[in-house]
C-alpha cells in the first residue's frame, strides 16, 4: 500500500506547490494524476519517489516512510534520460549492477526482448528514435522489478501514433507483475486509458479536487460510448476544477484525513 | 514538408548507391587535396633555388633542411635535444595535468570551494604566463625545475578550467537518474560524473598539450644547452636558418603525434560521441 498523507511541498522561494494531498493506492492499481500546469502534480511524483522531500506529511509504501529513493520505487520521466554512453543493454542493466553478470545479461535479454528491441541490444542511445528510447527506459525501470512505478508525463513528447502504441505497452508490461503505476499526466485520453482511479487535481496550491473511478474492463476501447463518457467526465471536473467559485469536490480531504476507496 | 523531408533522402539514396569505390578514393583524395599547397610550395622553391634564382641562404631549400636534420640525427645530437625537449613536456604536462585535473574537480563538485578558489585562479590566469620567467628563475634556478613548472603552468589552466566547466554543465537530470537508482557517492561519480565529464576533459587535455608544447619554446629560450628550442637560439645566432627551420618542422611533428596519442588513446572511450556522427556522415 502507497499511502500519502496530508503531503505539502513549499518551496525555499516561497511558492507553495501542494497542500495537504492524501491518497491511499493500492498494490497493483494504476492511479493518474491529472490537472492543469502549476496544480503541483509533478512535485508530487517527485515527494512520492523520494527525489524531493515534502515540506508537511508523509510518503509511505508499506509503512515505511519514504524520504529518499528506494529500491521498491521506480521512476520513468518525460524525456527518457538514457546515459548516452552506456549501450542500450547497458542503460537497461544500469540498476542491476547487484546481481551477478550473467544473471544480470539474461535479464536484460530478455526485458530487450519483452519491449520489442532486441535487435538494438549493442545500439547507442543517440541512434534510437524517441519511441524506442522512451521503451528503453521503461524497460530499465522495469527489469529490478519496483513495487511502484511513477511516470512523469512519460509519453508527452510522442507523436500521437507512438503515444497510443506505447500506452498499449504498458499495460502490456504492467500485466507481467502488476506493480502499482501512479501517472502524471495532462492528456485525459491517456488516464481514462490506462487507469483505475483518476486523481484530478487544481491549481495554486496544488490539491486534489475530484476522484473519478474509471469503472472500465481492459483492454478499453477507445471508440466506445463508455469510454467517451468517461473522457468528458474527467474533462468537465478539470474544467470545473480551474473554477474558483467551485468548492472542492470532496470535503474529507479539505479536512486533511486520509481516505479510504 | 513532405518536400523538404523528400528532398534530402532522395539525395541520400544516391550518394549510397554511387559509394563503393569512389568513397574510398575520396577517403584518401581529400587529406592528399590538403597535402597539395605545402608540397607545392616546397617543390617550387626547391626548383627555384635548385634553378640559382635565389641563394636560398635565408630561406633554405628543403634538401638542405632535410640534410641538416639527418646530419643532426647522425651525430646522434638530435635524438639529445629531442628527448631534453620531449621530457621537459611530459613532466609538465603530467603536472599540470594532476594539478589541473585535481583542482578543477574540487571547485566543479563543491560549491563553497569554488568560491574560495576559482576566483584567485581566474585572476592567476588572466596573468600573461610567460611573465613568471623571471620569477621562476629566481625562485627555482635556471635549470630544469622552473622549465617545466612554466611548462605546467601553461598546462594547469585549460585543464582546469575543462574539468570544472565539465562538471558544471553535467545534466541535472542524468545525476537524478543517478539519484533514482540510489547510487553512492562514489558510484555516482565513477558510472555518471566521469563518462559525462570526459569528452570535455578530452578537449582540455589536448588543448593543455598544445599550450605545453608552446611554453616549452619559451622555457628553452631562458637559457638552456639541449633541446628543440635550444637548437632554435642556436640557429639564430650561429646564423644557421636551416637548423632552424628542421627544429620547427620537429616541433610540428611531435605536436600532432602527440596530441594524435591522446585522440587514439581517448577515442574508444568515447565511441558513443561520434556514433551519431558516423551514421550521417556516410550520406
Amino acid at each position: 500500500m502507497l499511502a500519502l498523507d496530508r503531503v505539502g511541498k513549499t518551496y525555499p522561494n516561497g511558492v507553495h506547490a501542494l497542500e495537504r494531498f492524501s491518497a491511499e493506492i493500492r498494490p497493483g492499481e494504476i492511479v493518474a494524476i491529472i490537472g492543469g500546469s502549476g496544480c503541483g502534480k509533478s512535485t508530487l511524483l517527485r515527494a512520492i519517489a523520494g527525489l524531493d522531500r515534502a515540506s508537511t506529511g508523509t510518503v509511505t509504501l508499506d509503512d515505511i516512510a519514504i524520504t529518499a529513493p528506494h529500491a521498491k520505487i521506480g521512476i520513468i520521466f518525460q524525456e527518457p534520460r538514457l546515459l548516452p554512453w552506456l549501450s542500450v543493454a547497458d542503460n537497461i542493466g544500469f540498476g542491476l549492477t547487484d546481481l551477478p553478470a550473467d544473471a544480470r545479461r539474461e535479464k536484460v535479454a530478455r526485458a530487450l526482448a519483452r519491449v520489442g528491441l532486441a535487435d538494438k541490444a549493442k545500439a547507442w542511445p543517440r541512434e534510437l528514435s524517441g519511441g524506442q528510447a522512451q521503451r528503453v527506459a521503461i524497460a530499465r525501470a522495469l527489469v529490478p522489478q519496483p513495487q511502484v512505478l511513477l511516470l512523469d508525463e512519460p509519453f508527452s513528447a510522442l507523436d500521437a501514433f507512438t503515444r497510443r502504441d506505447l500506452q498499449d505497452h504498458l499495460l502490456d508490461l504492467w500485466n507481467d507483475t502488476r506493480p502499482t503505476l501512479v501517472l502524471v499526466t495532462h492528456d485525459v485520453d491517456e488516464a481514462v486509458v490506462l487507469a483505475d482511479r483518476v486523481l484530478v487535481m487544481r491549481p495554486r496550491p496544488g490539491r486534489l479536487f475530484e476522484v473519478i473511478r474509471i469503472n472500465l474492463t481492459r483492454p478499453r476501447d477507445r471508440s466506445s460510448p463508455l469510454f467517451e463518457n468517461f473522457k468528458r467526465h474527467v474533462l468537465t471536473s478539470l474544467d470545473r476544477s480551474l473554477d474558483r467559485n467551485v468548492p472542492d469536490a470532496d470535503p474529507k480531504t479539505m479536512a486533511g484525513e486520509a481516505m479510504w476507496w | 514538408m513532405t518536400m523538404t523531408v523528400e528532398l534530402p533522402a532522395l539525395e541520400r539514396t544516391d550518394a549510397m548507391a554511387s559509394q563503393a569505390s569512389p568513397a574510398r578514393l575520396r577517403r584518401y583524395a581529400r587529406p592528399a587535396l590538403g597535402l597539395l599547397l605545402p608540397v607545392g610550395l616546397a617543390l617550387f622553391w626547391e626548383l627555384w633555388v635548385g634553378l640559382g634564382y635565389s641563394t636560398g641562404r635565408l630561406v633554405p631549400p628543403p634538401t638542405k633542411i632535410f640534410a641538416t636534420v639527418m646530419e643532426l640525427a647522425k651525430s646522434g645530437e638530435l635524438s639529445r635535444h629531442i628527448t631534453a625537449t620531449v621530457t621537459r613536456v611530459a613532466a609538465g604536462f603530467g603536472l599540470g595535468v594532476a594539478a589541473g585535473t585535481v583542482l578543477g574537480a574540487i571547485s566543479g563538485y563543491w560549491g563553497l570551494a569554488r568560491q574560495l578558489l576559482d576566483p584567485t585562479v581566474q585572476a592567476l590566469r588572466a596573468i600573461p604566463s610567460i611573465a613568471w620567467v623571471p620569477l621562476f628563475i629566481l625562485w627555482l634556478g635556471i635549470f630544469e625545475t622552473s622549465k617545466i613548472a612554466l611548462i605546467a603552468v601553461g598546462v594547469f589552466f585549460p585543464v582546469y578550467l575543462g574539468v570544472m566547466g565539465a562538471i558544471l554543465s553535467v545534466d541535472r537530470k542524468i545525476v537524478e537518474v543517478g539519484r533514482t537508482f540510489r547510487l553512492s557517492g562514489p558510484a555516482m561519480i565513477r558510472r555518471i560524473l566521469l563518462p559525462a565529464v570526459l569528452p570535455a576533459y578530452v578537449v582540455a587535455l589536448r588543448v593543455g598539450l598544445g599550450l605545453g608544447w608552446m611554453f616549452v619554446v619559451a622555457a628553452e629560450f631562458m637559457g638552456a644547452s639541449e633541446g628543440l628550442g635550444y637548437l632554435l637560439i642556436d640557429g639564430q645566432q650561429l646564423g644557421k636558418p636551416a637548423q632552424i627551420v628542421a627544429a620547427i618542422v620537429i616541433f610540428a611533428i611531435l605536436g600532432k603525434t602527440t596530441d594524435w596519442l591522446i585522440e587514439i588513446a581517448t577515442a574508444p572511450m568515447l565511441r558513443w560521441q561520434d556514433a551519431f556522427g558516423r551514421q550521417s556522415g556516410a550520406a
